[in-house]
């Protein structure tokens, strides 16, 4: 991995990243209303349209739009993300508190749902059980219908309030993952099961493995030596696409089940347009999606050893 | 301290209550016939004699189930009810208003009194409150804390209380007695000195910016609960202060809380807060609607709907927007609406019908059900007499314009979307359209201010003092009808000289009596203009499990955890 290499994707990463800043500071200003309008304005708080004058000051609202966006920008930069006028507080200390349960909560759902993948397309190729075989591969289209909000309240109802395995309410850390995290990996793995199950179908028609399998190696064999790594290329870059869905189901699944995380505090701010929250939150997810999409290019060389061969041949 | 109930929540589910008895045992039975005459008011006092564990028990941890979480907690802040169910228990007042006479108590003001013309009060601070923090709350703090609430302070941005109107100045008399100063009379200031709003904060949280008080541990009250610990949008940890000993006088608990600590979760979604209640996950939760009532019935929860005591769940009108200007059109649609199926479609007897603009609990209400009737001739007629004709299409019309009108849904207030949407049905039978719309949060709000796209809203608010109707109607308040000069710069040209001539008599008459007459001419004019068209009793509904004793509100619906316990082994 050339280092010019590196320093191109990372000028394309900080470029993408600007984007996303401007992109979502344009559409938040082309909205009707602000946060001020809406926390302030309804009339609820009694006050008069001077005192709400003296707020819109305050915090620099009614300022020429350019000078906001060069404001914001440069608050950015120095990683002051602004404050939040729904919640009340800074927006900096809004996302701390809330990234480190949507951390765990999307990096097990994301390793369950993969489990979950792998076991369904590993086990449907191998057995020789026809009726196996179709449930199984009957299950992602399944899985990918089942709306997350509908999942999540069966799942609580069922393991919490009728069978009381797990409570949802005061559980503790680790336990009071486990219905989330279910509730998030189930839909997530059914494209990512889908797309192995066909690739790992291709790939045991190409010629190497009749090769293979002529050559006395058992089924099993050829299926973990050859096919699936043969067959994890699309897998894997339908993975680094699955963030986004990541993130979206974790607005859900975090309103479900009351967890405080960055899906349940976008979906607040999106309702109360608390720009300077969308801002930091949309800016942190196009850093996760520049980081995984790298993460996915540097990896996949290390399954294909084909990739090396020509990264090092063309560049 | 003796086995005494203390004050009884304000429960209005007698008619629930003896459905229940057919199916309990004998001996739940003569229970529940006592609580139900507990709740029609026979037999109140103490009632040592009916609960099977009548001595409170201190100790445990109290799980409470809130459907959103806290914003900001400076206390005029307070009308927001996840804000107010916070501060009622980690602030005093310097008055404490009895849910259930309504009459003004001493609490941290051991007396008071107010010259005749009610610009000027006093009042003598009780000795030996402090504030978590250690400060005493002597007549300086009182002073800064009312300073606060009725100017506001532009530097750190915060805002002047809604509750006080008038305020001049304070002046500390001596370490424990504090005068106010108005510019006007103001009645309604006695009633304001009680209310969630005007709890009563350390001198160190009112130096802080209003930005600052998102973080609930930095709200130091001298309340019997002290914040110990939040985590944002998700948690608030409240924990009993032992050294706790200034209750109101009326109070049958004069020491410390009896619970140890209590949890705020937020549980935005309507059925896990149910079933987490039912499945023994916490003890009580707030907001349960009417059609969930009989599953937690079932159950032998207990709800609890405590009236809100102030403006009733209404529909307005902007009688700016031509469409509604004229009296007939209002009047009509007045009297196309059937509150009563409304009330029985959509809601439960803990959600009266309306019988005046303001709840039958509230103070100075006046019955004027006779003028709200429901008489789909009578609408007709008066759509006819305006000159709205019926076209092909069913819609009335007139100079070749529809009558349609628009509403946008009030997210806070329960089932606002459906009871707008049958109301729409019920206009429809004279030919009215009511577009209603849900609508982004920007949209609704800078919509709502303009009386041409949205001539007809949804409205309530509460507090238990006539001011309440002010604070709905004035321009310089809520003005729910817009009004020009009002909350919205889009206003062409209404305004009602004697609507706010009467709302501003109200706010400083200083005779009660002539007081609550002006409060039932106001209910009156607002009915006969037909600016509002009141549907029901807005309650706030809580659900609790039965081991649950001691749970009161305050008079507009607050919880209150001082005298609460939990009778479990």
């Amino acid at each position: 991995m050339s280092s010019r290499y590196l320093v191109g994707r990372l000028g394309q990463a900080l470029l993408v990243l600007w984007a996303a800043f401007t992109a979502s500071f344009v559409l938040l200003q082309l909205l009707p209303g602000d946060a001020i309008l809406i926390k302030f304005e309804g009339g609820d708080l009694g006050l008069s349209p001077q005192q709400i004058a003296e707020i819109r000051l305050a915090y620099g609202a009614d300022e020429p739009v350019l000078l906001q966006y060069v404001h914001t920008l440069a608050g950015f930069l120095q990683g002051h993300f602004g404050y939040s006028i729904q919640r009340g507080v800074p927006v900096t200390e809004a996302i701390l508190a809330n990234l480190p349960a949507t951390a765990w909560l999307t990096a097990l759902g994301f390793a369950v749902a993969t489990l979950l993948a792998g076991t369904i397309a590993v086990v449907s190729s191998l057995t020789g059980l026809r009726w196996l075989r179709s449930l199984l591969r009957g299950l992602p289209p399944l899985f990918v219908s089942v709306p997350v909000f509908w999942l999540g309240i069966v799942l609580i109802q069922i393991f919490s309030f009728r069978l009381k395995l797990i409570p949802v309410i005061g559980a503790g850390e680790w336990e009071g993952l486990v219905l989330p995290v279910l509730t998030l990996a189930v839909p997530i793995s059914a494209p990512l099961a889908q797309v192995l199950i066909r690739a790992i179908d291709e790939v045991r028609t190409q010629p190497f493995v009749t090769v293979a399998r002529a050559k006395g190696a058992s089924s099993r064999w050829v299926l973990f030596r050859h096919v699936l790594r043969n067959a994890l290329g699309p897998t894997l870059t339908l993975a680094g696409v699955l963030f986004g869905e990541l993130l979206a189901g974790a607005v859900v699944t975090e309103t479900v089940f009351g967890l405080n995380g960055i899906g349940r505090m976008t979906e607040q701010a999106v309702n109360n347009q608390d720009a300077a929250v969308l801002q930091a939150v949309v800016v942190i997810s196009a850093a996760g999606f520049v980081l995984i999409n790298l993460a996915v290019d540097l990896l996949y060389p290390l399954i294909d050893p084909r990739l090396r061969k020509t990264v090092g041949a063309t560049t | 301290m003796g086995p005494k109930q203390t004050a009884r929540p304000a429960i209005r589910r007698a008619p629930h209550q003896l459905r229940g008895m057919t199916v309990t045992s004998s001996l739940s039975v003569s229970r529940r016939i006592v609580l139900a005459g507990l709740v029609v008011g026979i037999g109140l006092a103490s009632a040592p004699g009916w609960a099977q564990s009548p001595t409170p028990k201190a100790g445990g941890t109290l799980v409470y189930l809130e459907q959103q979480a806290h914003t900001n907690l400076y206390p005029p802040a307070g009308g927001f009810y996840p804000n107010g169910g916070i501060l009622n228990q980690i602030t005093d007042k310097l008055t404490y208003q009895n849910p259930q006479t309504l009459a003004i108590e001493p609490w941290i003001a051991e007396a008071w009194a107010v010259n005749e013309d009610k610009t000027e009060y006093v009042f003598k601070i009780r000795k030996g409150v402090t504030f978590s923090d250690g400060t005493p709350l002597d007549a300086a703090a009182v002073a800064k804390n009312y300073d606060a609430f009725g100017r506001g302070n532009k530097e750190l941005k915060l805002p002047v209380s809604e509750v006080i109107n008038n305020y001049e100045r304070s002046e500390v008399l001596d370490p424990y007695t504090v005068k106010f100063v108005f510019s006007k009379p103001s009645p309604g200031f006695l009633q304001g000195t009680s209310v969630i709003g005007s709890g009563l904060v350390s001198p160190a949280t009112l130096d802080r910016k209003f930005e600052d008080l998102g973080d609930a541990t930095k709200i130091v009250g001298s309340g019997p609960f002290v914040v110990s610990k939040q985590v944002l949008g998700k948690e608030l940890l409240l924990t009993a202060r032992k050294d706790y000993a200034w209750a109101p006088k009326s109070s049958a608990n004069q020491g410390r809380p009896y619970l140890d600590q209590i949890r705020y979760l937020i549980t935005a979604e309507d059925s896990v807060r149910i079933g987490a209640l039912l499945a023994g996950q916490a003890d009580v939760i707030r907001q349960i609607q009417a059609y969930d009532e009989k599953q937690v019935e079932a159950a032998k929860y207990v709800i609890y709907a405590p009236s809100t005591r102030g403006v009733n769940n209404s529909v307005v009108f902007r009688p700016d927007n031509p469409l509604v200007a004229d009296l007939r059109v209002r009047k009509a649609l007045l009297h196309a609406t059937n509150a009563k199926e409304i009330v029985q479609t959509l809601f439960s007897p803990n959600y009266p019908q309306a019988t005046s603009i303001i709840a039958s609990t509230a103070a100075g209400y006046v019955n004027i059900a006779d003028k709200l009737g429901f008489d789909l001739a009578r609408a007709n007629a008066l759509l006819d007499e305006a000159g709205w004709t019926r076209t092909g299409n069913g819609l009335r019309q007139k100079d070749g314009k529809e009558l349609v009108l628009t509403a946008y849904e009030s997210l806070p207030q329960p089932q606002n979307k459906a009871t707008l949407q049958l109301v729409a049905q019920q206009w429809a039978k004279v030919g009215v359209k009511l577009n209603v719309l849900a609508g982004d949060a920007g949209s609704r709000v800078a919509d709502d201010l303009d009386p041409l796209k949205t001539p007809v809203s949804p409205a309530m608010v509460g507090r238990a003092d006539p001011d309440v109707i002010k604070s709905q109607y004035h321009p310089a308040n809520r003005d729910v009808l817009r009004q020009k000069g009002g909350q919205s710069s889009k206003v062409q040209g209404f305004v009602d000289a004697r609507l706010n001539g009467l709302l501003e008599a109200v706010a400083s008459e200083v005779d009660d009596q002539k007081r609550l007459a002006v409060a039932g001419d106001i209910q009156r004019y607002v009915v006969d203009q037909a600016y509002a068209i009141p549907i029901f009793e807005e309650p706030q509904a809580f659900a609790a499990a039965p081991y649950v004793k001691g749970l009161a509100f305050e008079a507009v619906g607050r919880p209150s955890f001082y005298n609460t316990w939990l009778d479990k082994k």
